[in-house]
């Protein structure tokens, strides 16, 4: 038997959790992705996909399929974002691969990356400073000393594949107009692994101090609102901690999903809740990352 | 005073490629490096320890490099960061807040200031001394319209964490050093 998963029509970190029910409910199925009606998807979305397709492989289940958006200029920008080149090792792909190379487009910051150890964190912080920083000062009306943030909390977000995830990861960078809900410029990182996750990775330390309350929620909670660290080092765990901080500063959403919780930290301008629990299984952890375009920035609404 | 260039460091132990101090493991590597250098050098003397060519700096380089060379050997040694970015300074300030420690740090101007945990006073006390060079404590005392009890207790507190050096009775920054490039002074 084959279950479609069907890929929500505008695909992102708002329609992950439909996208993980479909997941959660092919069980030991073989799955077919079908992105035929999908019109649009952020980084969140392509890394998503990528980490649900590679969790398959992982648990030695059948190659899931995936269809090919049927929108031409969808299934281009998927292919400028780097997604092709990676999908293929999980997917079987049903439709026409566009001959699209992977490009420095501005739009697309940092293409769609495998992590897998601290040499991949390294090219991703190099590449990012090289095309980011003026697109960031220029756009988003951040500050120099902000974009070397910026750069700081990508590496930490990466690291968090290396140390934690127990298998490579994914990272893509992108920068669109917000029409919907900002009406401005944002930048977007999107990390996400099919690994442990947050809960199993703090189990052996943190569970008994829970208890009955153990869970993805006070796991996420451990991780991001304590500084906990599955490590002993009293120097671990700032990682998270820091992202929170400087995306706090930039009225940034931050928000890490793992297993069936989802934290966030919420910004101003958005409506979505601190904490989600009770959501659909889904494996490893998922970052995001926005930054909204600030006053003064040519992507702010008044300009 | 020893001079430590990072960029020496991360090209003998991790790549001439990287420019960028990121990832745990490339911190732990050159910490390590660090403290062999240190090693040779004996006990005691004062580091400087020069980030010019560092572009990012992460949380977890920050604390493998700074904060656990402040933890093991700030006891028994005096560190200095020399051109230091605003970048830097705030990847600095949040891994020595949480290790309640402070370090004497040098922008690329010259400018000496303190970064990490510290109580006001004692902040206040280091930039009326940066200012000065060398001062005793009535003279702290007069600049910043303290008692001259409460300017002695901020520069002892400075004294035991090792951000200044004391001699006959007057106290300065473990300054000056030469900006940019070549020996320390």
């Amino acid at each position: 038997m084959t279950r479609v998963v069907e890929v929500p029509a505008h695909f992102d970190d708002r329609s992950f959790d439909q996208f993980a029910d479909g997941v959660a409910a092919g069980g030991s199925e073989r799955l077919l992705f079908d992105a035929h009606a999908t019109q649009w998807a952020s980084p969140y979305g392509l890394v998503g996909l990528l980490a649900a397709g590679q969790a398959q492989i992982e648990r030695q289940r059948e190659r899931p399929l995936l269809t090919l958006p049927a929108d031409r200029d969808v299934a281009h920008y998927w292919a400028r974002a780097g997604f092709f080149g990676h999908a293929a090792e999980y997917f079987e792909l049903h439709g026409k691969v566009p001959r699209v190379a992977a490009s420095s487009a501005s739009d697309v910051l940092l293409e769609v990356t495998p992590v897998r150890g601290a040499d991949d964190v390294h090219g991703v912080v190099d590449r990012i400073q090289e095309r980011a920083a003026a697109i960031l000062s220029r756009e988003l009306g951040l500050e120099a000393q902000a974009t070397m943030g910026f750069a700081m909390a990508l590496s930490e977000a990466c690291q968090n594949i290396v140390e934690h995830a127990g298998t490579l990861g994914w990272v893509a960078v992108q920068t669109y107009h917000w029409r919907r809900t900002l009406k401005r410029r944002v930048v977007v990182i999107a990390v996400a692994d099919a690994g442990i996750g947050f809960r199993r990775s703090l189990e052996a330390s943190q569970a008994k101090r829970y208890g009955e309350r153990w869970s993805d929620g006070t796991a996420l909670e451990a991780a991001l609102v304590q500084g906990v660290s599955r490590f002993r080092d009293p120097g671990r765990g700032q990682g998270l901690a820091g992202i929170r901080r400087y995306l706090g500063r930039w009225s940034g959403k931050f928000a890490v999903r793992s297993g069936t919780a989802r934290f966030t930290l919420v910004p101003p301008w958005d409506d979505d809740v601190p904490l989600a629990q009770g959501l659909a299984e889904f494996p490893g952890s998922q970052i995001l990352m926005i930054i909204p375009a600030q006053d003064g920035g040519a992507g702010h609404a008044a300009h | 005073m020893l001079r430590i260039d990072l960029k020496d460091i991360l090209q003998r132990t991790v790549s001439d490629e990287y420019g960028d101090l990121v990832t745990r493991r490339t911190g732990q590597a050159v910490r390590q490096a660090i403290e062999r250098d240190l090693a040779r050098d004996g006990d005691g003397r004062a580091a400087a320890i020069d980030f010019g060519t560092v572009r990012c700096l992460d949380l977890s380089c920050a604390d493998e490099i700074v904060g656990r060379l402040l933890r093991e050997q700030g006891a028994v040694r005096s560190f200095v960061l020399l051109n230091v970015t605003a970048a830097h300074r705030e990847a600095l300030q949040f891994v020595l807040e949480r290790h309640r420690l402070a370090v004497v740090v040098q922008d690329t101007g010259g400018a000496l200031d303190l970064v990490g945990a510290l109580p006001e006073a004692a902040r206040r006390v280091f930039g009326a001394l940066a200012q000065a060079g060398t001062a005793a404590p009535e003279d702290v005392a007069r600049r910043l319209d303290l008692s001259p009890d409460v300017a002695r207790a901020a520069l002892e507190d400075l004294l035991e964490r090792g951000l200044v050096v004391a001699h006959a009775g007057s106290y300065s920054p473990p300054a000056p050093y030469r900006v940019g490039p070549g020996p320390a002074v």
